[in-house]
C-alpha cells in the first residue's frame, strides 16, 4: 500500500489547494499590504488611524478567530455569495496584509528621511515619492521579511482546510479517517509544504540577489 | 444589516471559538447547563454498577503485561460527543455509552473505575496511539474497517451505529434522497462527507472541524443538513430539540468495536469475553437506557464477531 | 496682506513656528526680490534651516503667510507639489537619489513631474550635468561619486525644474575642504546668471563675492540684515558682532 500513488489525486487536489490559498492571498496582501503601509506613513490623518487601527485589529486577532467571523458572521450579514474559498482568502489574506504592512513600513523607515525630502521639494507628490523614490529602496531590506510572512502564510493556509476548502490537511484528514498510517500521510503532506516554501524561498533568494546586482 | 444582528453574531461566533477548541474531528457541546435530556422521554435509567472480577490473568498478551506492571488501566476515549463519549468541562468526569462499555471491559479485567484513567485521543491520531501502547485499549465512536484492521486489531462490534441526517423541523429533506443540490455539513475529510460527495446523492459538502460548527450553521440556515453517525447526531438533537431532529433512517452500517493492540489474540479474546458477558447479563441495555436510549430511539445488540 | 512690489518674489510676513515649546521662527519679515541673492547666517540652531524649509513648506508654519510670486503656499496636495517644483532646494546631505544614477536623478523630475518627454528631459539633464562639470558621471551611482560631483549634481537636479528661486542650506559643511570651491564656483555662476537664491553659509567668501544682502538670524529672529560689506566691516548688533568675532578668529 502506497499512500501516495493511491490517493494521488487526492494529494494533487490538496496541494493545488493549498497553492492556490497561498499564491491568491498571498498576491493581495501583497497589495493590501503595500497601500495600508501607505496609509499609515500618509500625511492624512483619517488614513493614518485607519491603517493603524487595521493593523492592530488583524495582527492582534487569531487567525481561527478571523476564519470563524469570515466564514460564519460575513454569510450572515449578506455576503451568502461568496464561496468558502473566497472568504478563506479574504481572511488569509486581511490577516497576512497587516503583517505586511508593519514589514513595508519599517522598510521605509530604514530609508533616510533626506531622500523623501528631496523627492518632495522636487514636486513629487507623497505618492510619487513613495512609489519611485522610498519603496524601491525600501525593498531590499523588506525582501527576507516578505518571503518569511509569504511561508508563514502558506502554512497558515491549512486553517482553512477546517473550514471547508480543500487543502492539504483535508488530505490528511481524509486519509488518516480512512485508515492510513498517519505518519505516511503526515511525510508526504510535508513534504508538499516543503516543496511550497522552497518554492517560495528560493524566488526570494533569487529577488535578493537580482537587487543587490542592480546596485 | 443592523448593529444588533452584527453583535449578535460576533457574539455568537466568540463562544463557538471557545467551545470549539482543540477538537480534531468532533464538535463539542457547549457545555453542562444545557439540558441533556431529549425532550418528552422518560424519566433517564439509572446507570449500573459493574462487578469488578479478582485473580485475573492472561498469558502471552503484551498489553496485560503492561497493564499488571502499571497497575491501572489506561483507556482512550472521545470526549466531545454527549451521551457516547463526554467529559464534563467542569467536573472533568467522563460520561456516555462508549464510556460503559470501556467500564465494563475494565472490570472483567480487574479493573474498577478508581483504577481507570480515561484519556481523550482525537480521531487522526487513534492508530498511534494504540500502537505506541498510550491507550491499552479505544472505545469512542471507532468503527471496524478493512483499512484500520491492517494497523490495529478490534473486539466486537458492541454497537452499530449508522450514518443519518439531522435537518431542522419541518425541514423539505425527508430522506438522504432528497439531498439534491443542498449543503450538507460533516467533519473534514470524514466517512460519511466522503460518501454524500461521491455517492448519486448530488449535495454539495460543508466541512468543519467540529460538528458543532455543523450544527450552528444548520440553525442558522446556512447548511441543509448535517450527516454522520446517528448516535452523535442523536445527541445533538436533545439539545436543541425544539429546533432540529435526526431523520432516523440510518443509510450505511457503522459497527463500534474496541480497538487494541495490532495481534495481541490473547487480549482481544478477554475484551469480547467480557463485552458478551455483559451483554448477556442486562449490563448492555442498562448501560444504553441510560445514555443513548434517552434519545427515544431503542437498539439491538449486534452479534459479536470474534475474528475482528 | 501689505502691497507688493512686482519685483518681490518670496515674502515671508509675521512668520511664526514652534517645535513644541521652542519659539524656532520669530515674527519673521523677509522679502526676496526677483534675481536677488540672500545669504542668510546666524549661530547653530537660530533657525536657518527652518526658515528654508519653511520656504517650501517642508515645515509647516503656525502663523503668518509665506507668499511665492504672489501665490500664497497651499496646503499639502497636488498644488503644493506643483509649487515645490518651482522652488528648487539644494541640501547639506546632498540627498541624491541612491537607487538611480546621476542622469536619472536629474530627469526623474522633469518626467514625473514638469511631464517633459524622456528624450527632451535627458538632452537638458547633460546639458546641465556638463554645466556643473560632471557631465562624464552620468551612467555612474551617487555612491561612486566624491562628495563634491554628489553636490553638484544636486543642483543640476533641482535646476533641472527650472525653479524661480533655489534654496541652499549649508551646501557645503558636509564637504573636504579641497571640494567646497568646485561647488561654490558653481553657485557663483548661478549668482551671475540672474538666480534668486538664498543661500544659508557661513562662507564669507561666497557672501562678499556674490551676495547682495547678507540676513543675520539669532534665537529665530532676523536680528539684522545689510550688504555683505556692511554686515562685515561693520555689524551694528553686538549678536552679529560677537558672531563674526568668533568665526573670524579660529
Ligand atoms: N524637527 C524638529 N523638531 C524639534 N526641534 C527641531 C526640529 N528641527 C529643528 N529643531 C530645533 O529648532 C532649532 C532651529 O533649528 P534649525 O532651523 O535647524 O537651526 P539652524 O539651521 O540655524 O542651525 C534648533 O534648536 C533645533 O534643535
Ligand atoms: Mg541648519
Amino acid at each position: 500500500m502506497n499512500v501516495l500513488l493511491d490517493n494521488f489525486a487526492l494529494f494533487r487536489e490538496g496541494f493545488l489547494g493549498t497553492v492556490e490559498l497561498t499564491a491568491l492571498s498571498g498576491a493581495i496582501a501583497l497589495v493590501l499590504g503595500v497601500v495600508i503601509a501607505a496609509f499609515r506613513v500618509s500625511p492624512v490623518p483619517p488614513l493614518r488611524y485607519f491603517g493603524a487601527a487595521w493593523v492592530t485589529l488583524l495582527r492582534n486577532t487569531p487567525l481561527t478567530l478571523l476564519f470563524f467571523i469570515a466564514v460564519l458572521v460575513l454569510p450572515r450579514l449578506g455576503m451568502n455569495t461568496w464561496s468558502f474559498f473566497q472568504l478563506a482568502v479574504l481572511a488569509l489574506s486581511c490577516y497576512t496584509s497587516a503583517f505586511i504592512c508593519e514589514a513595508v513600513r519599517s522598510g521605509i523607515n530604514t530609508v533616510s528621511l533626506g531622500q523623501a525630502e528631496a523627492a518632495r521639494s522636487l514636486g513629487m507628490t507623497f505618492t510619487q515619492t513613495l512609489r519611485l523614490i522610498i519603496l524601491p529602496q525600501a525593498t531590499r531590506t523588506v525582501l527576507p521579511p516578505i518571503g518569511s510572512l509569504l511561508i508563514a502564510l502558506a502554512k497558515n493556509s491549512a486553517i482553512a482546510g477546517g473550514f471547508s476548502v480543500f487543502e492539504l490537511f483535508s488530505v490528511q484528514k481524509t486519509l488518516s479517517e480512512q485508515g492510513y498510517n498517519i505518519f505516511l500521510i503526515f511525510l508526504w503532506v510535508a513534504i508538499a509544504y516543503l516543496i511550497i516554501t522552497f518554492f517560495i524561498s528560493a524566488v526570494f533568494r533569487f529577488l535578493e540577489t537580482r537587487l543587490a546586482v542592480a546596485r | 444589516m443592523n448593529l444588533r444582528k452584527t453583535a449578535a453574531a460576533a457574539f455568537a461566533v466568540v463562544a463557538l471559538t471557545a467551545s470549539a477548541t482543540a477538537c480534531g474531528k468532533s464538535g463539542s457541546p457547549s457545555g453542562s447547563t444545557t439540558p441533556s435530556a431529549a425532550g418528552g422521554s422518560s424519566a433517564a435509567a439509572a446507570l449500573p454498577t459493574y462487578a469488578v472480577k479478582t485473580g485475573v490473568k492472561l498469558s502471552g498478551s503484551k498489553t496485560w503485561d503492561r497493564i499488571e506492571k502499571n497497575g491501572k488501566i489506561t483507556i482512550g476515549v472521545k470526549a466531545d460527543q454527549p451521551n457516547l463519549g463526554f467529559q464534563d468541562p467542569a467536573t472533568k468526569k467522563y460520561s456516555g455509552f462508549d464510556i460503559e462499555i470501556a467500564k465494563m471491559v475494565a472490570a472483567d479485567l480487574g479493573f474498577g473505575e478508581d483504577k481507570i484513567t480515561f484519556k481523550t485521543i482525537q480521531s487522526a491520531n487513534r492508530e498511534t496511539a494504540i500502537a505506541g501502547g498510550q491507550v491499552d485499549y479505544y472505545v469512542g465512536t471507532y468503527t471496524i474497517n478493512p483499512e484500520r484492521q491492517k494497523q490495529v486489531s478490534f473486539a466486537g462490534p458492541y454497537f452499530v451505529a449508522g450514518q443519518d441526517l439531522l435537518v431542522k423541523k419541518g425541514s423539505s429533506i425527508k430522506s438522504k434522497d432528497d439531498l439534491k443540490g443542498k449543503k450538507v455539513c460533516s467533519a473534514t475529510g470524514s466517512t460519511s462527507i466522503q460518501r454524500i460527495k461521491n455517492g448519486p446523492y448530488g449535495a454539495k459538502p460543508v466541512e468543519y472541524d467540529a460538528y458543532s460548527l455543523c450544527v450552528d450553521n444548520l440553525i442558522s440556515g446556512q447548511v441543509d443538513a448535517v450527516t454522520t453517525d446517528d448516535a452523535i447526531l442523536k445527541g445533538f438533537a436533545a439539545k436543541y430539540p425544539d429546533q432540529i431532529q435526526v431523520l432516523g433512517k440510518p443509510f450505511s452500517e457503522e459497527p463500534y468495536g474496541v480497538g487494541l493492540l495490532k495481534g495481541d489474540t490473547a487480549f482481544q479474546d478477554a475484551v469480547t469475553a467480557a463485552l458478551k458477558s455483559h451483554e448477556d447479563n442486562g449490563d448492555w441495555k442498562k448501560a444504553y437506557d441510560a445514555t443513548l436510549g434517552k434519545s427515544g430511539v431503542t437498539a439491538a445488540i449486534p452479534p459479536l464477531d470474534s475474528s475482528s | 496682506m501689505t502691497e507688493v512690489s512686482a519685483t518681490d518674489l518670496v515674502v515671508l510676513k509675521d512668520v511664526n513656528k514652534h517645535f513644541g515649546a521652542l519659539h524656532v521662527l520669530q515674527d519673521i519679515d523677509l522679502t526676496i526680490a526677483r534675481g536677488e541673492v540672500v545669504v542668510v547666517i546666524g549661530p547653530s540652531g537660530s533657525g536657518k534651516s527652518t526658515l528654508c524649509r519653511a520656504i517650501n513648506r517642508l515645515e509647516t508654519i503656525d502663523s503668518g503667510h509665506i507668499t511665492i510670486d504672489d501665490k500664497p503656499l497651499p496646503a499639502e496636495g497636488k498644488e503644493l507639489a506643483r509649487l515645490r517644483a518651482d522652488v528648487g532646494m539644494v541640501f547639506q546631505s546632498f540627498n541624491l537619489f541612491a537607487h538611480r544614477t546621476v542622469l536619472e536623478n536629474v530627469t526623474l523630475g522633469q518626467i514625473k513631474v514638469r511631464k517633459t518627454d524622456k528624450k527632451a528631459a535627458e538632452e537638458k539633464a547633460r546639458t546641465l550635468l556638463d554645466r556643473v562639470g560632471v557631465g562624464n558621471q552620468a551612467d555612474k551611482y551617487p555612491a561612486q561619486l566624491s562628495g563634491g560631483q554628489q553636490q553638484r549634481v544636486a543642483i543640476a537636479r533641482a535646476l533641472a525644474m527650472d525653479p524661480k528661486v533655489m534654496l541652499f542650506d549649508e551646501p557645503t559643511s558636509a564637504l573636504d575642504p579641497e571640494m567646497i570651491n568646485e561647488v561654490l564656483e558653481v553657485m557663483q555662476q548661478l549668482a551671475r546668471d540672474g538666480m534668486t537664491m538664498i543661500v544659508v553659509t557661513h562662507e564669507m567668501g561666497f557672501a562678499r563675492s556674490a551676495a547682495n544682502r547678507v540676513v543675520f538670524m539669532a534665537d529665530g529672529r532676523i536680528v539684522e540684515q545689510a550688504t555683505p560689506d556692511q554686515f562685515f566691516s561693520n555689524p551694528r548688533s553686538d549678536r552679529a558682532k560677537d558672531f563674526l568675532s568668533k568665526i573670524l578668529h579660529h
